[in-house]
């Protein structure tokens, strides 16, 4: 059985929930957008200093004894960022790169994303520097089980809880509920999110980026005066882009353009979006999908002509060399950093707004905070009443950045950013410094 | 509350104005017609617990002062003891614990799942600055948690505390049992867990109370005439709210006196006006009068808002009104109350119309539990059900034991106790 293992088909529907990093100083690029935020805001230093340092960093060794009988020794870490706003959530990650600033940078992360969306968390993030590809899913069982009872004292459902740092992971979620379940010798499934549903999982879980997304492209065509059947190109076919496509679909809109890493398909028209993704789901890849338009590829898919361009696949697909050539009235952000530091500039002065990834692909986020509600009233809420929640949140958090936009004069992404450091600085501010 | 003290006093007129001798006597009546038994009566008249602190305290200039704090949890056998905590100079244990009776009942009348609780530490907050009021309500949090719990007991705040006071209290506790408790204490700014709708929950509970009673007696809102003491939270919004229900609000006051307008108030823009200038002093589209001449103006619907002891044996004669509705605690002396009576006046109870904040408290505990929070039109929706509900269990026992409402609502508090209790029974 594994769950860690997978083809490289399937690596691209493994959507990370967390943002790429720069590779050398990840905590402080991070810090520096928000850096930005707080001066904007006029944030004290005394206060914003406080939310620019994690509040406690836990490393630990993990011991796992191998399936050859010899025992390893692996790294493990725990960043808690800030606990201003409820107890801490962030991802489980497992990477053979896994550094320390890193978790650091994902663990403030989460605390902004969780701050913009107004779910009652702050951030945090850990993770196991092991190599999922490498060790069997017996040996990443044991790492698991070992890192979560090394960590039993610094989490909990209402301490810090797990969630899954890509879609898949839900296996390692349910090792994690047990272990911790064991430990404190009751059933303890709000401790850690992104469970299958047999054993706490939220309904809504697999397609709530998407869901999100579509909320958010609503919203977005109506704010910037799209025409109301905008024409889409999804860049992805995967989890998010996939959903995205055919969730767009079903509410009448035209996808022009769908693409996965090896293929890209372009109907002025409107694609068979359903055909595609079938084809998808029987072959692991859109090439040779019988559908009507054009074939080509996702550099030459990015310049077609659109009003919605929706990059839903991999970091920096838009940089500054292609930034220029982009043919749409909006961007949104169904990855993580879809769009380069320098594209979004150039975005900017060509009058073509991006929609943060930290705002339009919050749906995880959120649905990660309903199924811990859900654990604790021990009622799992129908699928329809987890849509219509989310949309709440999504168009709650839209109108957040919207107002703080047009308050502050700046772009969404800042506005975001702006909007997550003002609740955090006064949650800080309301709580006060205790000794 | 004016007088400090539970205890009766030697001169007959300062008992009328002790609104806990009032509960009392009150309480008395009620457990008769229940026919409770002694045990039991002496069970609910005294407290569960008590718990005396000393709180030291770092000043500002270096100096050290301890200051007297009080926690009394009068009953839990309906749920955790719920109650406010005041910061004032004239905060008596005496006080405390009538206080923390009457939250009982309160909460009884409404059915919440709560006993009561109060809590007080003896400071002039104003003597104190930002900080010297933080460390007094940590160490005052650190003092009393070990009685205290989700399940134990919710303060919330109270006299001279605030949202603020509450954010203090919430961190600290949850600082110390390592984890994030906001269900600790209800009255919190909505960032850290506070409910949407609990500043406007009493006015718009005395609202409700006020159509209802207007059912009860055949009267239409546009019909009305309504009288409206304090222009706070309560009789601010409860006016303001009333206003829009269509009732013709003819009088308000604050502490500075009133304004009046036969032809009924434009109250968005007394609100508006006080928003602005602080008072009703100078609002310029109203004849003014004192606060005592607004009681006594001919009118349908009083409603009491302000503070205790308005309508007494001296001015009760000059009271006109044919309902009578307590946003405030206490606003009734019980001798008045008799002579209203007499006269078929309806007096909807304090403990039942200005209950809309404690139920709020509720739905904030029950939504930090689950961690979900409600938007503002579900919390008016449940708070509308749970005031209608008991607006109807308060009526059918009046009916039943031919009381007054103020009876039947101590009657109907009194027999839930007192059932949960025998349910219970006494753990040995």
């Amino acid at each position: 059985m594994s769950t860690t293992i997978h083809s490289p088909e399937e690596q691209e529907d493994l959507l990370p929930h967390t943002p790429p990093l720069d590779e050398e100083s990840p905590f402080a690029t991070m810090m520096s957008l928000f850096d930005e935020a707080a001066a904007k805001l006029g944030v004290s230093p005394d206060v914003y200093q406080i939310l620019r340092k994690p509040d406690r960093e836990i490393t630990c060794s993990v011991p796992v004894r191998l399936d050859s009988g010899q025992i390893a020794v692996f790294e493990g870490y725990r960043v808690q960022h800030n606990q201003g706003l409820g107890p801490f959530l962030g991802p489980l990650k497992l990477s053979p790169t896994l550094q320390l600033d890193e978790i650091r940078a994902l663990a403030a992360w989460m605390t902004w994303k969780c701050a913009t969306l107004n779910v009652p968390f702050g951030g945090s993030a850990g993770g196991i520097r092991i190599n999922p590809l490498r060790r069997s899913a017996t040996e990443i069982e044991r790492a698991v089980r070992r890192y979560t009872a090394n960590m039993m004292d610094v989490v909990g459902p209402e301490t810090d809880i797990f969630a899954p740092d890509v879609a898949s992971d839900e296996r390692l979620m349910a090792w994690v509920m047990d272990s911790v379940s064991l430990h404190v010798r009751h059933t303890e499934n709000a401790v850690v999110t992104g469970k299958p549903i047999a054993i706490g999982g939220s309904q809504g879980n697999m397609d709530a980026v998407a869901q999100g997304l579509r909320t958010i492209a609503r919203l977005a065509v109506d704010h910037f005066q799209i025409d109301p059947r905008p024409r889409v190109i999804v860049q992805g076919a995967g989890t998010v882009g996939g959903n995205l496509a055919r969730l767009l679909c079903e509410s009448g809109w035209r996808v022009v353009g769908l693409s996965d890493a090896r293929a890209a398909y372009y109907n002025e028209k409107g694609l068979d979006v359903l055909t595609l993704l079938n084809h998808r789901r029987e072959h692991g890849t859109l090439v040779g999908a019988a559908v009507e338009g054009e074939r080509l590829d996702n550099a030459e898919l990015l310049t077609r002509p659109c009003e919605i361009y929706a990059p839903c696949a991999v970091a920096n697909t838009i940089h500054s060399r292609n930034a220029h050539l982009v043919d749409a009235r909006l961007v949104l952000e169904g990855a993580h950093g879809p769009v380069s530091a320098r594209a979004d500039r150039i975005l900017h002065q060509r009058d073509i707004p991006v929609v943060p990834d930290i705002l339009a692909n919050a749906g995880g986020v959120v649905l990660n905070y309903f199924e811990w509600v859900q654990n604790r009233q021990g009622l799992a809420w129908l699928e329809s009443l987890v849509h219509k929640r989310l949309n709440r949140f999504m168009t709650e958090a839209w109108l957040g950045v919207v107002k703080s936009q047009v308050e502050y004069g700046v772009r969404l992404r800042m506005a975001a950013n702006m909007l997550a450091v003002k609740r955090v600085a006064h949650a800080g501010a309301l709580r006060g410094i205790y000794a | 509350m004016s007088s400090g003290t539970a205890l009766a006093s030697p001169i007959a007129q300062a008992d009328e104005f002790n609104p806990f001798l009032a509960m009392a006597e009150r309480f008395d009546v009620a457990a008769d017609f229940l026919g409770l038994d002694r045990g039991v009566r002496e069970v609910l008249r005294n407290p569960d617990r008590e718990l005396t602190v000393s709180i030291p305290v770092m000043m500002d200039d270096g100096s050290l002062r301890v200051f007297k704090g009080y926690r009394v949890q009068h009953n839990f056998v309906r749920g955790p003891a719920k109650g406010g905590i005041r910061f004032a100079p004239d905060v008596h244990l005496d006080e405390v614990r009538a206080l923390a009776a009457w939250m009982t009942w309160k909460c009884s009348v409404v059915n919440v799942p709560f006993g009561g609780g109060k809590g007080g530490v003896i400071v002039n907050p104003r003597e104190l600055s930002m900080s010297e009021l933080e460390r007094l309500t940590r160490r005052y949090t650190t003092s009393i948690m070990d009685i205290l719990g989700p399940d134990r007991d919710v303060p919330a705040p109270d006299m001279n505390t605030n949202e603020q006071t509450m954010a203090w209290f919430m961190d600290t506790y949850s600082m110390h049992v390592r984890k994030s408790t906001p269900a600790i204490v209800t009255g919190k700014p909505l960032a850290l867990g506070g409910s949407r709708g609990r500043t406007e929950a009493t006015g718009r509970g005395v609202m409700i109370a006020c159509r209802e009673a207007l059912k009860k007696l055949g009267m239409r809102p546009e019909n009305t005439r309504t009288v409206v003491q304090g222009a706070g939270n309560v009789g601010g919004i409860g006016a303001l709210l009333l206003h829009r229900e269509g009732y013709k609000v003819i009088a308000i006051s604050d502490v500075t006196g009133g304004v009046v307008d036969e032809k009924g108030l434009d109250m968005p823009a007394v609100r508006a006006w006080i928003k602005e200038h602080g008072s009703l002093a100078d609002y310029k589209d109203a004849d003014h009068l004192t606060g005592t001449e607004l009681l006594e103006l001919d009118c349908d619907l009083l409603a009491p808002c302000a503070t205790e002891n308005q309508i007494t044996s001296q001015n009760v004669e000059r009271i006109k009104a044919r309902l009578i509705v307590e946003g405030a605690n206490g606003p009734t002396t019980a001798a008045a109350d008799k002579q209203l009576e007499s006269r078929g006046v309806l007096v909807v109870p304090d403990i039942l119309a200005n209950a809309g904040g404690v139920t709020v408290s509720y739905f904030e505990w029950v939504q930090d539990r689950m961690g979900y929070f409600w938007t503002e039109e579900i919390v008016n929706s449940r708070l509308e059900q749970s005031m209608v509900s008991a607006f109807y269990d308060v009526d059918k026992v009046a009916k039943k034991y031919g009381v007054s409402m103020r009876i039947a609502a101590y009657i109907l508090a009194i027999d839930r106790v007192a059932t949960a209790y025998r349910l219970r029974g006494l753990l040995s």
